[in-house]
């Protein structure tokens, strides 16, 4: 069977959307940033595709700048995150919510996170001398 | 399908709101959350997603052809871009979420690699992947150890953002749908030239050079000149017809009859005789070139029997026939047959066509977007500069105030 432009279409938009989804949906900055960068790829097959398509080379020079511009969103988001990170040791976007809407509510996580289980290992209790730094003598060599 | 007599639209409809809902439910299930998250469920919900896409997919827009291996390989390249982007979005682990995107990269440098854009994988590879290294510096740098988090463990109102993004990618699946149906498949973006009439091209041009061959040889007598233009004749037989069926029949009594060719039926006729006026499906110069390079092949495919035979049959009296001039005929129909074999396909040698489109049409731009790229770099060594901390307070200096008024 062939492929047709319309297939490279269809997966672009798939890729996309799950981009989307994942920049509304998640909270921490560096996979939100991820997923915006995966919805420049759906982008950029789109364009790939229609350049393939119409035998001219105008869509493979679009993502070019597309790359260019995604370099220099890279690079201004991991500053970001670093300054941001400073303030509230959290890479959590909620944390930043003060700067919502006026008149919104403020999103409140109700369920608890799942308690860490510490894991209790069983001890021995000291018994027995400790043993003694022996100081200036060499260690004898056990085979 | 036939039992429910569904159109094909209602059909359509279905399965794409069935792998949306399939996507929307598995989606949900998968997000971080610190209840109510159901890890297998919703893989296999996103499985059978994937699946009613895939078969959708197959019967709308698939069509029975032979270019296996790179069907094979979309197929390959597509599943790894979804998948891979599935476990992006729904990986708790931000590092493992890195990993999945650099497979989304590469997945999606397979994709380019399929449609001839071989500078562009290159430069994806060496760029996302120094991005995705430097991003997973920051991750390990920045991420808690493994205890859950609540930027790892939470997510923003899972329901709501997969229903958002899944109803976005119904819509425009079905948008595309009605594109593709709406212009019968082909004409909006007819393919100038498809792989099955490339195949009758490429097919027609090793006859023609076999023509070519049988012309040459012993003409001397009248005899030996029949054999040779019945040789001829018979290695042009079968070119005849397969150009026929690509870019039309042109012979006396059919030069007034709209061409039936597959060529100018799908891209629609150019510079009709009668007057009419002109239909074109593809109104762009690929495409009027295209129709005029078939043009030119018709013709020829008419002309040249014809001189040919005038020429071997009928030498000049007293000369031998000029058999050169009788094949470079000939082998101007090959090269018109040629010219329109490469027609509309982007080659997949285009790095330096890519570098000459660059710095000839768009000079301005390359120079914006290297401006761009300088003035990110300072803008991220200016937003993650550590201001120094204002503990001078006590001794008054006048640098400090100004630094102040400069904040």
């Amino acid at each position: 069977m062939t492929i047709t432009l319309w297939h490279f279409l269809a997966v672009a938009t798939v890729l996309f959307g799950l981009g989307w989804v994942g920049f509304l949906t998640r909270r921490n900055l560096i996979t939100m940033f991820l997923c915006a960068e995966m919805m420049l790829q759906g982008v950029a097959i789109n364009f790939v595709a229609f350049a393939f398509y119409h035998g001219n080379l105008q869509g493979q020079v679009f993502v070019l700048f597309l790359l260019a511009v995604a370099a220099c969103e890279a690079g201004i988001s991991l500053a970001l995150f670093v300054s941001l990170y400073r303030r509230q040791r959290s890479l959590d976007s909620s944390d930043w919510q003060e700067l919502r809407e006026l008149g919104l509510p403020p999103a409140v996580d109700e369920e608890p996170l799942p308690a860490v289980s510490e894991e209790s290992f069983p001890t021995l209790p000291p018994a027995g001398v400790r043993p003694q730094p022996t100081v200036g003598t060499e260690e004898v060599a056990r085979v | 399908m036939t039992l429910l007599a569904l159109s094909q639209t209602q059909e359509s409809t279905i399965f794409v709101a069935l792998a949306t809902m399939l996507g929307i439910a598995g989606v949900f299930w998968l997000l971080p959350r610190p209840k109510g998250r159901f890890v297998p469920g919703g893989i296999a919900l996103l499985i059978a997603a994937a699946a009613v896409f895939g078969t959708w997919l197959y019967q709308t827009f698939g069509q029975p052809m032979p270019d296996v291996i790179g069907s094979t390989l979309f197929w390959l390249f597509a599943a790894g871009a979804l998948v891979f982007g599935t476990v992006l979005v729904t990986q708790r682990n931000p590092a493992r979420g890195a990993l999945a995107f650099a497979f989304v990269i590469l997945s999606t440098c397979g994709l380019f690699l399929l449609l001839a854009a071989t500078f562009l994988m290159a430069a994806t590879i060496i760029i996302y992947a120094g991005a995705i290294v430097v991003t997973f510096l920051f991750v390990l740098m920045l991420s808690p150890s493994n205890a859950p988090s609540d930027e790892n463990d939470r997510s923003r109102e899972p329901l709501a953002g997969a229903l958002a993004g899944f109803a976005f990618v119904g819509l425009v699946l079905l948008a595309l749908f009605q594109t593709s149906m709406a212009t019968q498949r082909d004409h909006l973006l007819a393919q100038l030239v498809t792989a099955d009439e490339r195949q009758k091209l490429a097919a027609a041009i090793a006859q023609l050079e076999a023509a070519e061959k049988a012309l040459s040889g012993d003409t001397s007598t009248a005899i030996a000149r029949d054999e040779r233009l019945a040789a001829f004749e018979m290695a042009f037989a079968p070119v005849r017809d397969e150009l026929a069926e690509v870019v039309g029949v042109s012979s006396a009594e059919q030069i007034q009859s709209p061409q039936e060719g597959s060529l100018p039926q799908r891209l629609g006729r150019w510079g009709d005789a009668v007057g009419e006026p002109e239909k074109l499906f593809r109104a762009d110069i690929s495409a009027r070139q295209t129709l005029t390079q078939a043009a030119t092949v018709r013709e020829l495919l008419h002309q040249v029997p014809q001189k040919v035979e005038a020429i071997v049959s009928m030498p000049p009296p007293g000369h031998p026939p000029d058999v050169a001039a009788a094949q470079a005929e000939v082998r101007k129909l090959r090269d018109a047959v040629v010219i329109l074999h490469g027609a509309g396909l982007l080659p997949a040698r285009n790095v330096a066509n890519l570098g000459y489109v660059l710095y000839s049409e768009h000079l301005l731009a390359i120079e914006l977007a290297g401006v761009l790229l300088l003035v990110a770099t300072i803008g991220a060594v200016a937003i993650s500069h550590r201001k120094p901390e204002r503990s001078s307070t006590n001794s008054p200096t006048p640098a400090p105030a100004q630094a102040e008024g400069v904040q």
